[in-house]
């Protein structure tokens, strides 16, 4: 009972529940109140301006440039009604900055591995040029490094008097190479459809061929055999489309200089600006990776591989099976906040002139609602980074060390 | 090395084959250990000769760095000291005054601190700054007075010294206090003050150059780390449980908590770190001034606004930072700190804190590196910052500096580089004399 007396004895204000809840609640409406606040007086400001709030802009069509697009668009200068909406338009330039990140990661991913392998090399040499690597590009502000490959870009000779290496065109617009482009619907949808399941079929002969080496401790060449049966069961696509359809699928375009100004036309372009981006991105978070990269292989002790190779594995497959498994668990979780950053710094694409998202979105705003684009480009962002996380944490479960 | 060292304890035996030991065992180990290391060897040295000789025929024949010669003082203080900005006056000597009190507070950590690191930093720095003064160039475009106020950072950095040995200015804790203080009055000193002599107002708009990065980054981390700290604690809250007792049929208990804390502080990590720092630069920009009043000095000061934003995008990388190294602490640590009498806030200051920051130095120096490197993202409202004074002044003339940007690119490049080269290095230290360094552990 005494117990209890002294309990109640307690004045609220140093009862620790009293006033913990009292700062949850004080802080939840302080922090209401001024996002409120905020939302009201700017929605307020911009009605002020007779600018439209709100999403309904988004099914109007927008008809702004875009320097540079992979999804098809269609700007029509001519009929403004004809032109795509300002929901399509957003989304083509999200298809930008999707692109961008994902060549941008692959890239960064393979040479970022091959400097940080590079600075564990027993070669002196190889390893004091990673590490120069390193050192420099991590250390520079990634804007400086844009701007620079602009101006080496920009130096290269004009489009009329570009450079020609084969059918290779390298002028200050931008690289030109031949590429597959389709011949019709039928037969390219069904190809690539017929491709894409022979690929599936490819990975299957890999799982298999892999498990049956692992089980026997015999050589059964996983990774050749899956390409080998990707390469025959796509050209057996290829065709049986052909003999059908009675059309190859993709035809090869050249690309050849056209007209008075010598445009380059035909074959793939990819223009300056993106070139420039993408060794931007590249080479500084391959920086960033080839460190990450050391780190996780240092992190595995160097016991494991030799118990490895005096089990009689080759160098090649006690990196394989012992040493890489081990050092993923510790590699993935940076890796992918890695990958998260190039594509939020995909956006300084801004500064260059690419047609990223967000550039695309700041043209926007001059004739639609600031306000309502801006939340829209940055749940744009939201969700890519969120689609990263998700494929990055579905990885990171399956080679989490079980049971802990 | 090793190798040719007799063991003591083979007396007699045949030292190692001379191929073993000297340079020639080293350049065999070390750079022709097999075809496939010659091979890498050939290949990279015949890079590095071709890139060393295009490379330094570049820098010091063929590139033309007289732009950098003609920015001068803009790239240190932009248009700060141009008659727009500071008509009828001389304004330079204020940034000076600012620098010169910046070296004497590191002159006196240099006092406590005695030899080390700490030493070398300042006397290097010291030594460079006051080196500026001699640069050449004619009396008339560098005055006597800059000479002597960049000269004077040397002497400064005693009297620094001495203040730190023979006054009570001698703990940490007191310089580190007087450095804010200096932050905020150099700050003002900046800024000016409507109607004291000399001190006429310089509006922010024009302040310019590398002063403007220095001025976020160090703004930016002085306050990022204790906000991310705030952060990683409000994230890692459990809010107070009521339990309830229900008369539905039996009487039910209901446990209710509401984590609003802990929300609010998940929503403002995860969308600071989910959305690049650019759009919300633009935000800030465009759409913040709206919803602010008129008048206010957020709306009057785009500069400021950059400095919150950059500020709080930081926290938000620094909480994730300093959760990791909360997360990482084994949780009999604070469950002992409860078990001896400390009280919650004493065991997060005492116990949690310390161990969890200390093992993640690392990330955390990496963050305030990430956070200077970001502060050239200013110039995309407009402001002066480094790279944008030399980038506006090659445009604006074009003709006489037409291709010498890459030239000024390199120039800044190289600034930063000196500048977050030696943050990683220090961090480097700090982690070995704390021993928290991993490598070392293992």
């Amino acid at each position: 009972m005494a117990f209890e007396e002294q309990a109640q004895a307690i004045p609220f204000w140093r009862n620790t529940q009293v006033l913990r809840w009292t700062a949850q609640i004080v802080s939840g409406l302080a922090a209401v109140g001024l996002v409120t606040w905020l939302a009201i007086r700017m929605i307020n400001a911009i009605q002020d301006r007779n600018v439209p709030v709100g999403f309904g802009f988004l099914s109007r069509s927008y008809g702004g440039p875009i320097g540079h697009h992979f999804l098809p668009y269609n700007p029509s200068t001519t009929a403004a009604d004809t032109a795509d909406s300002f929901l399509y338009s957003l989304l083509v330039a999200a298809g930008n900055t999707v692109v961008v990140s994902v060549i941008g990661v692959v890239l960064a991913t393979i040479l970022g591995t091959l400097i940080g392998v590079g600075r564990l090399s027993g070669n002196w040499l190889v390893s004091k040029l990673s590490l120069s690597y390193v050192e420099f590009f991590r250390n520079v502000p990634l804007l400086i490094q844009l701007f620079f490959w602009l101006t080496v870009i920009l130096a290269l000779p004009p489009v009329r008097s570009g450079i020609q290496i084969g059918d290779l065109f390298i002028n200050n617009a931008g690289i030109s190479f031949p590429w597959p482009s389709p011949t019709g619907v039928a037969p390219t949808v069904s190809w690539l459809v017929l491709a894409f399941l022979s690929l599936v079929a490819a990975y299957f002969v890999y799982r298999r061929r892999s498990r049956l080496e692992i089980r026997t401790g015999q050589p059964f060449y996983p990774i050749v055999s899956g390409c080998i049966a990707a390469l025959i069961l796509g050209a057996t696509a290829w065709i049986l489309v052909t003999a059908i359809t009675n059309s190859v699928p993709f035809d090869i375009t050249y690309p050849a200089p056209e007209g008075r100004f010598g445009r380059i036309s035909g074959g793939a372009t990819v223009p300056a600006a993106l070139i420039v981006l993408l060794i931007g991105l590249v080479m500084y978070t391959a920086a960033f990776i080839a460190e990450i990269v050391r780190a996780g292989i240092q992190s595995v002790r160097k016991g494991q591989r030799e118990a490895a190779r005096s089990l009689g594995l080759n160098q090649f497959r006690s990196l394989r099976y012992v040493v890489f498994p081990q050092a993923l668990r510790v590699i993935v979780p940076p890796l992918i906040s890695q990958f998260l950053n190039l594509t939020k710094n995909s956006s300084l694409a801004v500064a260059i002139g690419y047609s990223d998202l967000l550039s695309v979105a700041k043209t926007m705003t001059q004739i639609g609602p600031a306000l309502s684009i801006f939340i829209l480009v940055m749940l744009i962002y939201l969700v890519i980074s969120l689609a990263y996380s998700l494929i990055g944490n579905l990885y990171n479960r399956t080679t989490a060390i079980k049971g802990r | 090395m090793t190798v040719s060292q007799p063991n003591p304890a083979a007396e007699g035996a045949l030292p190692p084959p001379r191929a073993e030991r000297g340079v020639i065992g080293w350049l065999r180990f070390n750079l022709f250990k097999d075809w496939r290391s010659s091979l890498l060897t050939v290949v990279a040295a015949i890079a590095v000769v071709f890139a060393l000789f295009y490379g330094l025929r570049w820098i010091f024949v063929q590139a033309d760095w007289g732009v950098v010669a003609e920015l001068g003082g803009r790239i240190a203080i932009g248009n700060y000291n141009t008659v727009d900005s500071c008509a009828s006056q001389n304004c330079f000597w204020r940034p000076q005054a600012v620098l010169i009190g910046f070296v004497l507070i590191l002159g006196m950590a240099w006092g406590v601190a005695g030899k080390g690191m700490t030493r070398n930093i300042a006397i290097g720095a010291a030594t460079v700054i006051s080196l500026f003064a001699f640069l050449p160039y004619s009396w008339e475009e560098m005055g006597m007075d800059v000479r002597l106020l960049l000269a004077a950072n040397l002497p400064a950095l005693g009297v620094g010294w001495l203040l730190a040995r023979y006054t009570p200015l001698s703990t940490y804790l007191r310089i580190s206090l007087l450095a804010v203080a200096w932050f905020v009055v150099s700050m003002v000193l900046l800024r000016g003050i409507t109607g004291a002599p000399g001190l006429q107002p310089v509006s922010v708009n024009n302040w310019g150059g590398f002063m403007v990065n220095l001025i976020l980054a160090v703004g930016g981390i002085a306050l990022s780390l204790p906000i991310g700290i705030l952060l990683a604690l409000g994230r890692r809250s459990r809010s107070p449980v009521v339990r309830l007792r229900i008369p539905l049929g039996n009487l039910r208990k209901l446990k209710l908590s509401l984590p609003i804390v802990k929300w609010l502080c998940i929503a403002f990590i995860e969308l600071f770190r989910g959305v690049p720092l650019l759009a919300l630069l633009f935000l800030s920009q465009y759409l913040l001034p709206l919803a602010l009043p008129e008048g206010f000095f957020l709306t009057r000061i785009p500069l400021l606004r950059t400095a919150i934003v950059i500020t709080l995008f930081s926290a938000a990388y620094m909480a994730e930072n300093v959760r990791g190294g909360i997360q990482g602490l084994h949780p009999g640590q604070a469950e002992a700190a409860r078990a001896l009498g400390l009280s919650g806030i004493r065991t997060i200051r005492l116990i949690t804190l310390p161990q969890a920051l200390r093992n993640v130095i690392p990330a955390i120096v990496g963050q305030f590196i990430s956070l200077f490197k970001d502060t050239t993202l200013v110039y995309i409202i407009g402001v002066l910052e480094v790279v944008e004074i030399g980038r506006s002044f090659i445009q604006g003339n074009i003709q006489i500096w037409g291709g010498a940007d890459k030239e000024y690119f390199i120039f800044v490049a190289a600034i930063f580089w000196i500048f977050t080269f030696g943050m990683s290095r220090i961090s480097r230290r700090v982690e070995e004399r704390l021993g928290s360094d991993s490598r070392a552990r293992n």
